[in-house]
């Protein structure tokens, strides 16, 4: 049973940390619903 | 933020309310991570956008905090390199500062 | 071999702080969101002056002035640690100021877009005059035609039909939109593709002026920006590379443009590697011009932190890829990394790509790279704005591969990072910082020996496109070329640890300079392990050269430059040697072609005549041993003294210097020579004195060209004596390029196979043998003899010869005072004394006696 376990999960990723993309396959194993991902670039 | 994802995080928590909506973060510095952090909580600091003086009351976590409650094999796949190469401590405590109770 | 070079690459730096406030994005978003912003109020209080941009540390890295690592020993922020000895020149490219961005906007512009003040205009077209190669535009033109008063230019900016270009606050021009509803060709997108094209053509002209690429031999042009130029039916039709290409003459090339966000540069080198590699062109530029949207972009946080306004540098660059040179480091193109479609997002995935996986194509590891030039965006402009170090991050990411490789434990994470990294210097223009600044570093370093091997890592966020979530980037290794290093090799195996420095006089000769140049030329090309110094003349190709306004300066700074050892020999026109210094000169002799030292050509070896013939042999005989024969044979050419001088010489022998005599080609043998034997070239050493050596050597040298211009031979070679110093060869005014040549390489060999040393050495030698004690019997001052009676006349049948014709009388008197009957007569050769065939022994025993013989 996770935190993330029935949510709807916004992710802001970003490019020279963690991306969006990433993120998302992290999320997914839980089971919780994905409604926006992004990544953001600085540079 | 990016003011456009300001927006269209204003959108989402108006269409499913901060109970069931979360934020994850993939930030690479504390700071910045903090700053998102608080701008989905208590509104943007910087008054620069949509979210100047709204507040959505979103809990944001970053990736880091979230090892525990993701499947390992495809945390150490996606996510694991990058704790050696950023400050995981400073990041988790800011965002933890930072984040809506 | 087929491997493409990196041949060259400039950087350009232009600093442009009215354009960051009027068109950088996020001011431009900020004056529209909140106009009276206390943000926008504030900025130009941070404007930095041109002279503190260009003393910018990590700006004097980008042109080249100091290696990107020397940021490691200057504390930040370095924008508190300006350098002293800044220049807006660099090794490597150049920093411009704003006024002349505009100039250079005008220039380019092909379509009346761009109008400058009058005012403003005059000056800076005075200003372009001092850079190099700018200033032989032929657009430069267009700074005279379509000028405009500033009144029309001010209406323009406010009815939005023009955007505005503003120097030092003042508006001073505009861009006017190219279309009146084309949203493709709107004034603020001109703008941008002019601002873009006009760097891009002046990065493009200094990798001219740096480099000895000509505008003639560019085959291709690649553009590698992240503009779009197009119109409303084809927004992104492109090539701004042709436009390019035009600006700077590059008549043979086309060109065309290439995308992918920041790693735009890496696929285009990658995409000129192939180009060049399959033998399509030989001559590839990779090229981009600055971003003038991205100026200023993180200035919010820049000035809320009371930091200057860092970003106000726009950057351009230039790449020359080029067909294998042997020198020039290659580019591999076995191994490059590319992040595929179905590799992955995360970072793991993407480092996996672009940097392990083709290391192990190239069968390396992360340990093999001596440098990695990933991202090299300056960390002082990203920190304050929440984007961290980039390139710290990168080479942590590359580090932590090598980690989860097993290739270095994790203890050793930061170690690795700094020994395979550098900090970051680049300004924040999106494409300009990836990977490619460090390009020219890295030839430099490559071919200094400092580094073997590189990669260079381009990324790029295409997902701000939102036509794909994707990331994208390619790596390539760049490494020293085989060929330079066999090279090398084989040069420092055969010129030991130096080449052999060899001056040239080239003023004087009755030839002009050109001549001179023209064999030093030759000279070279037949040595490699030899370098030629031009002593009056101008540097010319690879020949170096030192200022000299006369024949006699020359002589006088050729003296200095052997002095100071900045050389090792000399060949000089017209050089006066002390007495007892001769030269020995080298001749082709014609029935072989072999190839014979006259000793001596030049100068007077001792004042009596017979002593400088044997001083004259043994200054050959040094010289033919410097020079690689160590036991050469020896022929006096028959002249008055050759004789005695051999006489002199077989003593000397025989008291133990040793000496190899040639033998005569006429049946008669003997080691005294005619004619016959120099032109057969029968010893390796032919003696005579000076001056039958200086019409020799004329005769020898011109004889085929017909006298005015020497073609043949080495010259009248280096001058020798017992303690004399240098190495000096001479010409004359008279001798051609062949001789010239032929000098300059004798010269070397001379100063190779330390002359001085062997002359001193061979003339201690002979003293050793009695050379001081022999010459004494030679002086004149004896008693005649006086009348005596001659013996019975006899037949006479046998000749002596070898005495000396002033007492050949006096030989024959003693003979007869000793009861042989003897006469004087004129060989063959030479005068001879007549005694009868018994009376030989007896009358050669008298002859020794009374050192007549």
């Amino acid at each position: 049973m996770s935190l993330l376990t029935g949510k709807k999960v916004v992710i802001l990723g970003d490019r020279d940390g963690i991306p969006g993309p990433a993120i998302e396959e992290c999320v997914k194993s839980t089971g919780a619903e994905v409604v926006f991902s992004t990544t953001e670039c600085f540079v | 933020m990016d003011l456009g994802n300001q927006q269209r995080i204003k959108e989402l928590a108006e269409q499913y309310g901060s109970e069931e909506l979360l934020v994850v973060l993939g930030g690479a510095e504390a700071e910045a991570s903090g700053l998102a952090a608080e701008t989905v909580s208590v509104g943007d600091p910087t008054y620069a956008g949509p979210l100047a003086g709204v507040s959505l009351g979103l809990k944001a976590y970053h990736m880091f905090e979230l090892k525990n409650e993701v499947d390992g094999a495809i945390y150490e796949e996606q996510v694991g390199m990058m704790e050696m190469v950023l400050n995981v401590d400073a990041i988790i405590s800011e965002v933890t500062a930072y984040r809506a109770q | 071999m087929n491997d493409p070079v990196l041949k060259g690459a400039a950087y350009a730096l232009i600093q442009a702080n009215d354009v960051a406030l009027h068109q950088g994005s996020t001011p431009v978003s900020e004056r529209l969101a909140n106009p009276d912003s206390h943000f926008l109020a504030e900025l130009p209080a941070h404007w930095r002056s041109f002279e503190q941009a260009v003393a910018y540390p990590p700006n004097q890295a980008f042109i080249g002035n100091i290696h990107p690592r020397e940021l490691r020993r200057i504390p930040r922020p370095w924008h508190g640690n300006l350098m002293d000895d800044a220049r807006a020149g660099g090794k490597h490219g150049a920093i411009f100021s704003e006024d002349v961005l505009y100039a250079l906007m005008k220039a380019v512009d092909a379509f009346d877009l761009v109008l400058l003040d009058n005012e403003f205009l005059a000056p800076i077209k005075e200003k372009l005059l001092i850079y190099e190669g700018i200033k032989q535009w032929g657009c430069l033109a267009r700074l005279d035609k379509n000028q405009a008063a500033l009144i029309r230019i001010e209406e323009l900016v406010a009815s939005g039909s023009a955007e505005p270009m503003y120097f030092e606050h003042q508006l001073v021009g505009c861009v006017k939109r190219a279309h009146e509803y084309d949203v493709a060709l709107s004034a603020h997108v001109m703008f941008e593709n002019l601002v873009a094209k006009a760097t891009g053509a002046a990065a493009l002209q200094l990798l001219m002026n740096k480099t000895r690429l000509i505008p003639a031999d560019v085959d291709y042009l690649i553009e590698c920006s992240e503009e779009a130029c197009g119109d409303m039916n084809q927004r992104g039709g492109g090539n701004f590379a042709k436009a390019v290409g035009e600006i700077c003459g590059c008549v043979n090339a086309t060109g065309s443009d290439t995308r992918s966000f920041c790693a735009g540069p890496a696929h285009a080198i990658v995409e000129a590697a192939a180009l060049v590699r399959s033998g399509i062109y030989d001559h590839v530029v990779v090229l981009a011009g600055g971003a003038s949207a991205k100026l200023g972009m993180n200035s919010r946080d820049h000035v809320k932190k009371g930091l200057p306004m860092l970003e106000d540098m726009l950057g351009a660059f230039a790449v020359h890829i080029a067909k294998n040179d042997g020198i020039s480091p290659v580019i591999r193109t076995d191994a490059v990394g590319r992040h595929k479609i179905g590799s992955g997002a995360s970072p793991q995935a993407v480092m996996q790509a672009i940097v392990a996986d083709p290391l192990a194509d190239a069968g390396l590891r992360i340990s093999d790279i001596d440098i990695f030039s990933a991202e090299l965006q300056n960390p002082e402009i990203t920190e304050p704005a929440g984007a961290g170090d980039v390139p710290g991050a990168n080479y942590k990411m590359i580090a932590a591969l090598g980690v989860m490789r097993k290739e270095f434990d994790r203890s050793r994470l930061n170690q690795v990072v700094e020994s395979i990294g550098m900090p970051g210097f680049a300004p924040t223009q999106g494409h300009i910082p990836s990977g490619v600044p460090f390009l020219a570093h890295c030839r430099a370093s490559i071919l200094d020996g400092t580094i073997q091997r590189a990669m260079i890592i381009g990324k790029g966020s295409l997902f701000l496109g939102r036509m794909t979530n994707l990331f994208d980037g390619i790596s390539f290794i760049i490494q020293a070329n085989a060929g330079a290093k066999s090279e090398n090799e084989d040069h420092q195996a055969r010129c030991g640890s130096k080449k052999t420095r060899v001056g040239l006089t080239v003023l004087g000769s009755e030839h002009p300079v050109s001549e001179l140049v023209k064999g030093a030329e030759a000279a070279s090309a037949a040595d490699p392990c030899l370098e030629v110094v031009l002593i009056g003349g101008k540097k010319s190709g690879k020949l170096a050269a030192v200022a000299a306004d006369s024949p006699e300066a020359c002589l006088k700074i050729m003296d200095q430059m052997l002095a100071q050892g900045h050389l090792d020999a000399a060949v000089a026109m017209h050089y006066a040697f002390p007495l007892s210094v001769s030269t020995v000169g080298r001749i082709i002799t014609p029935a072989f072609g072999r190839k014979v030292y006259l000793a001596n050509t030049t100068g007077a070896s001792a004042t009596q005549r017979v002593e400088a013939l044997v001083r004259n042999t043994i200054s050959g005989i040094a010289v033919a041993k410097a020079c690689g024969n160590q036991a050469p044979t020896v022929g006096l050419l028959n002249l008055e003294g050759a004789r005695q001088a051999e006489r002199i010489l077989r003593t000397l022998c025989q008291n133990g210097y040793r000496i190899s005599f040639a033998g005569s080609g006429r049946a008669d043998g003997g080691a005294v020579m005619r004619g016959n034997d120099l032109l057969r070239g029968v010893p390796d050493i032919m003696v005579m004195d000076s001056l039958t050596g200086n019409v020799m050597i004329k005769v020898f040298s011109a004889f085929s060209s017909g006298g005015g211009y020497e073609s043949s031979g080495d010259g009248y070679g280096p001058g020798v004596g017992e303690k004399y110093g240098k190495v000096v060869n001479i010409i004359s005014r008279a001798s051609g390029a062949p001789v010239v040549a032929g000098a300059l390489l004798y010269a070397a060999e001379a100063a190779r196979g330390n002359l001085p040393d062997v002359a001193a050495a061979e003339f201690a030698a002979a003293k050793k043998a009695g050379l001081g004690d022999l010459f004494c019997p030679l002086t004149t001052d004896r008693p005649l003899e006086e009348k005596a009676a001659a013996p019975p006349e006899k037949a006479v049948d046998e000749e002596i010869a070898g005495i000396e014709v002033f007492v050949i009388e006096d030989a024959v008197k003693q003979l007869w005072k000793n009861g042989i009957y003897a006469a004087s007569g004129m060989g063959c050769t030479g005068p001879v004394i007549m005694v009868a065939s018994e009376d030989h022994t007896k009358a050669i025993a008298l002859l020794k006696q009374g050192g007549y013989l």
